[in-house]
C-alpha cells in the first residue's frame, strides 16, 4: 500500500489527538513535577544511623530535660522528656529548634580584636598582661556549675574578683536574701503547694523560671475552671499571654505595682485579714487607687482572695521589696506554698558591681546575657558562640555553641527544690573554639578540671544519700552501687533532685514598709533570652504569624 | 479496622507559646523565612491564632487557637478539585494526604479550603550554610511552587508502621505515632488517637459536651475537634474560621 502525504499527515494528527487519551502526557507532566522539585541546589537532609540520647538543655538557666534525636552524628529533632519531675515533657519554643543555632549566620567561629581577626594567643597574652597590671573580674552568669568552680578559682588565685550577673527571677528573690541573710541562690518558689499565685508581671506561662513546671501545674489544676484550684491572678498592665489565660486580671497603670502591693497591704492589715502585725504602708488605699488605676473595690477583693484562698504566693517579675513584703504579711514565706529555702548553702556568690571602674580587665563568660555590658573603662574579654551585635568588647572569643560542650546544669532560679544534671556535649565544637574555663587553663594549668569537679559533685551527692535520680526508671541515691554508676546515669540524660529540706527554716523581718521599687519592665522569653541570636526558624512566631511582636520591637 | 486519626484541641489549655508552631516547623523540614516572607506567604501548616473577646480595656480576653489540617472526612474540599490526584484521602488513616511530587501548584486547593489551612511555596527553600545537616532524614524538603499542609506528621505514621511491622503486628501502638506538635504541647493541649476506636481517650474528648468543630454546618466532618467550657471562644473561634480576618491565612 502506498502511504500519501494526506495519509501521513492524518495518521500524525490522529495519534497526536490520540495520545492525550493515553497516561502519557499525564506521566510526562507528573515526572517533570518531580524532576523539577529535585533541583540540585534543593537541600537534601544528611542520611545515617539515626539515634537518640538524652540530655539537658543549655540555652538558658532552667536545665529542661530533652531527648535529641540524631542523623549521621547530627541533632535533627529535639524534644521534651516526659520522666523530667521538673519539666515532665515540655520544652520552651525556642529549645525545639535550638539544635539550628550551631549554624546561624551570627557563629562566631574566631577570635576578634576590636572587629578584626585575631588569634587566641594574642587574646591570651592580652588577659595575661591585664592580671599582670590590676585587678581583673571574672563574670558568670550561671553560678554553681563547675566551670563556675574554675572561673571564681582563677579570680581567687589571682587577686581577681568572681562575680554573677543575676537574672531578673533572681533579681525577685533578692529582698527575701536581704531580709534573711540567705543567698539568692537557696532560695525558691513552692508553687507546687499553692492555691493562689499572684503575679506582678512575671511572665509565668510564657517562658518564666523552667518552662513547663508552672504550665503543667496551670493546666491540671486551673485552665478553663471557673473555680479552679489553683488561681492565677496577673497584676499587669498590659494583656500579656499570662494575662490572657489567668483566671484574673488586674490591670493597673505601668510602673504602680509597688503602689498596688501598698494598697493591698493597708486592707490586709486593716481588716485584720491577716494575723502578722506588719509595718502599716505610708501609702493610703486611695493614694493606691489613684496610682495605680484600680478601684478600691477591686484591691479589696484582691486583699480578700489573697487572704482567704491560702497558701497565697506573690511573684514580682524582677526586684520588687513591697511586693515581696506581701509574701511576709501573708506568711507565705519559709511555708509550704511560698518561698522556701531550697539548700542549706550559707553564701552565695556576688553580683556585679554598678561601678566596675577599679578593674583592669572583665572576662565575660558566654552565660552572662549578651545585653549585660558593664560601664566601664576596663578592656573586656566576651565569650560567646554568636554575635549579638551593639556591644562593643575589645576581645570576642568564640566558644562552643549548642549541644557542644559538656557542663553541668545546677538548680534554676525559680525551683523549690534543687537538682543536678550534666548536659554531656552531643557535637564536637571547632578546635578553633573554647570555652573560659579552657581559655584561663591556658593561663593558669593549676586551675581544677571541670570534669574532676564533675566528678566531685557526683560523688558527693552518692555520698549524701539523699534525693532520687530520674532516668528511664525512679532510682534513690541509696540504692546506687557507686558514685560511678550515679554518674554515668547522669550523663546519660537523668536529673538527681535532693529531698525537699524542711520548711521553716526561713525567717524574713523588716522594720518598715519597703519604699517604691522602680517598675518592672514587660518580660517573656523574647527579653530574657541569653544567647545573642534566635533560632531562624522563631521567625515562625512573629514574621510568618501574627503570635508575637517581633523581638528588637518590643517594648524597653 | 481502619482507624480515624484526629485531634482534640483544649482551648482552655493553650497558652499561646508557638512550640506546636517551631516542633511542626524542625519535624517537616520547614525552612525559616524567607525574607519577604509574611504571615501571608510564610509556611506554617500549624499556625496558633488568637481570638479576642472583642471588649477593651480590662474587659478585654484573649485565647489562642491552633489551626492545621483538619482533615476533612466528608467530600474533603481540596481532594475534590485537585487536578493532579496530589491530594487524597487515605482511606486507612482517615489522612488527608499531600504528595508535593504530582502538586503542579495550581492552588485550587488553597482556595477551595475553607479553613485555610494550606500554603504555597513561594520561596526556594534556603537554610543557612551547613544548616541542613540538622534537617529530618524522614521527610523530604519540598520545592518551590507547591502547596503544602499539616499530614499528621505522617513520616512518624510510617516509623511506627515499621515498628509494628517488626513485632508481627498489623495495628500500630498509638503511643508510636504522635505528631510533632502533639509532643511539644507544654499544657497537654492537644490530644491525638483514634476517632473510630472508642477506648481512645480522644474518643471521649471528641464526644464531650465542650468539644466544637469549626463550621461544622458545611458539613466537611473536620477530624480537628474544639474544646472549651467559655461560650465566647467558641463563638469568636466559629467567626474567625468563618470569616477570615487579617489574623488568618488568606
Amino acid at each position: 500500500m502506498k502511504v500519501s502525504r494526506r495519509d501521513l499527515l492524518l495518521g500524525t494528527a490522529g495519534a497526536a489527538a490520540g495520545i492525550v487519551f493515553t497516561p502519557v502526557p499525564w506521566k510526562l507532566l507528573g515526572d517533570v513535577s518531580i524532576w523539577t522539585q529535585n533541583w540540585p541546589w534543593i537541600p537534601q537532609p544528611a542520611h545515617g544511623p539515626v539515634e537518640t540520647k538524652q540530655s539537658v538543655c543549655t540555652l538558658c538557666a532552667a536545665g529542661c530535660g530533652m531527648r535529641v534525636r540524631m542523623a549521621a552524628g547530627w541533632p535533627v529533632a529535639i524534644s521534651g522528656v516526659s520522666t523530667n519531675p521538673i519539666t515532665k515533657g515540655a520544652l520552651c519554643p525556642l529549645g525545639f529548634a535550638a539544635h539550628q543555632l550551631n549554624w546561624h549566620p551570627r557563629r562566631l567561629r574566631e577570635v576578634r580584636h576590636h572587629g578584626r581577626a585575631a588569634s587566641w594567643e594574642e587574646a591570651q597574652a592580652a588577659f595575661e598582661r591585664a592580671c599582670a597590671e590590676g585587678p581583673v573580674a571574672v563574670v558568670d552568669g550561671r553560678p554553681g556549675r563547675s566551670a563556675s568552680g574554675v572561673l571564681a578559682a582563677f579570680a581567687e588565685k589571682h587577686n581577681g574578683a568572681y562575680r554573677v550577673v543575676l537574672g531578673a527571677e533572681s533579681q525577685a528573690l533578692l529582698p527575701y536574701a536581704e531580709w534573711s541573710g540567705t543567698p539568692v541562690s537557696a532560695l525558691g518558689y513552692d508553687l507546687e503547694h499553692a492555691r493562689t499565685v499572684v503575679s506582678f508581671g512575671a511572665p509565668l506561662l510564657d517562658g518564666w523560671g523552667t518552662p513547663g513546671r508552672f504550665t503543667r501545674l496551670w493546666s491540671e489544676k486551673a485552665a478553663g475552671a471557673s473555680n479552679p484550684e489553683l488561681r492565677l491572678i496577673q497584676i499587669e498592665s498590659e494583656l500579656s499571654h499570662t494575662a490572657a489565660r489567668a483566671w484574673r486580671w488586674l490591670q493597673i497603670r505601668k510602673g504602680s505595682d509597688s503602689d498596688l502591693a501598698a494598697g493591698v497591704a493597708r486592707v490586709l492589715i486593716e481588716e485584720r485579714l491577716v494575723a502578722a502585725r506588719g509595718p502599716l504602708p505610708a501609702v493610703s488605699l486611695a493614694d493606691a487607687c489613684s496610682q495605680t488605676g484600680v478601684s478600691e473595690l477591686a484591691i479589696r477583693e484582691l486583699a480578700r482572695v489573697m487572704a482567704t484562698q491560702r497558701p497565697t504566693l506573690v511573684i514580682a517579675a524582677e526586684s520588687n521589696a513591697s511586693v515581696a513584703a506581701l509574701n511576709v504579711l501573708l506568711g507565705s514565706v519559709g511555708a509550704p506554698g511560698g518561698i522556701i529555702r531550697k539548700s542549706r548553702a550559707k553564701e552565695g556568690p556576688v553580683p556585679f558591681e554598678a561601678n566596675p571602674n577599679s578593674y583592669r580587665a572583665i572576662l565575660i563568660d558566654s552565660t552572662v546575657p549578651w545585653d549585660f555590658v558593664p560601664r566601664t573603662k576596663a578592656e573586656i574579654f566576651r565569650f560567646a558562640a554568636w554575635d549579638g551585635g551593639g556591644l562593643e568588647a575589645d576581645w570576642l572569643l568564640p566558644c562552643p555553641g549548642f549541644l557542644e560542650e559538656t557542663t553541668d546544669v545546677p538548680s534554676a532560679p525559680t525551683l523549690g527544690v534543687e537538682p543536678y544534671a550534666i548536659a554531656t556535649n552531643l557535637t564536637a565544637p571547632a578546635e578553633t573554639i573554647k570555652t573560659a574555663a579552657q581559655f584561663l587553663a591556658k593561663i593558669d594549668s593549676t586551675l581544677p578540671e571541670i570534669e574532676k569537679l564533675i566528678q566531685a559533685r557526683c560523688s558527693e551527692i552518692f555520698e549524701g544519700r539523699t534525693g532520687t535520680v530520674y532516668g528511664d526508671q525512679q532510682t534513690p541515691v541509696a540504692k546506687f552501687e557507686s558514685a560511678q554508676k550515679l554518674e554515668e546515669q547522669l550523663r546519660g540524660g537523668a536529673v538527681w533532685v535532693n529531698d525537699a529540706p524542711k520548711n521553716g527554716e526561713l525567717r524574713c523581718a523588716f522594720r518598715e514598709w519597703p519604699g517604691e521599687t522602680a517598675s518592672s519592665a514587660v518580660t517573656d522569653w523574647a527579653s530574657t533570652w541569653a544567647p545573642a541570636v534566635f533560632p531562624p526558624l522563631a521567625a515562625k512566631l512573629y514574621q510568618e504569624s501574627k503570635l508575637r511582636e517581633a523581638p528588637g520591637r518590643r517594648p524597653a | 479496622m481502619n482507624a480515624r486519626y484526629g485531634m482534640v484541641i483544649d482551648l482552655d489549655k493553650c497558652t499561646g507559646c508557638g512550640a506546636c508552631i517551631v516542633a511542626c516547623a524542625t519535624e517537616n523540614n520547614v525552612p525559616p523565612a524567607a525574607a519577604r516572607a509574611t504571615w501571608r506567604t510564610g509556611i506554617t501548616p500549624m499556625l496558633v491564632q488568637k481570638l479576642t473577646n472583642g471588649k477593651e480595656g480590662g474587659e478585654r480576653r484573649e485565647a489562642f487557637i491552633p489551626i492545621a489540617c483538619m482533615q476533612c472526612e466528608h467530600e474533603t474540599p481540596c481532594v475534590s478539585v485537585c487536578p493532579q490526584q496530589a491530594v487524597e484521602l487515605d482511606q486507612k488513616t482517615g489522612i488527608v494526604m499531600q504528595m508535593p511530587q504530582r502538586c503542579l501548584g495550581c492552588r485550587y486547593c488553597m482556595t477551595a479550603c475553607p479553613y485555610h489551612a494550606r500554603y504555597f511555596n513561594w520561596w526556594d527553600p534556603q537554610w543557612p550554610p551547613g544548616m541542613e545537616k540538622s534537617l529530618n532524614p524522614g521527610v523530604s524538603v519540598r520545592m518551590r511552587g507547591v502547596v503544602e499542609k499539616c499530614n499528621l506528621c505522617h513520616a512518624r505514621y510510617h516509623v511506627a508502621v515499621e515498628k509494628a511491622a517488626a513485632k508481627d503486628k498489623k495495628e500500630i501502638d498509638i503511643a508510636d505515632y504522635v505528631p510533632a506538635c502533639v509532643e511539644a504541647c507544654a499544657t497537654g493541649a492537644i490530644l491525638f488517637g483514634n476517632l473510630a476506636d472508642e477506648r481512645d481517650p480522644v474518643f471521649a474528648a471528641a464526644h464531650s459536651p465542650d468539644s466544637f468543630r469549626l463550621l461544622e454546618r458545611i458539613g466537611t466532618e473536620p477530624k480537628v475537634h474544639y474544646k472549651t467550657k467559655q461560650d465566647w471562644i467558641r463563638v469568636m473561634a466559629d467567626r474567625n474560621a468563618d470569616r477570615p480576618t487579617e489574623a488568618q491565612h488568606g
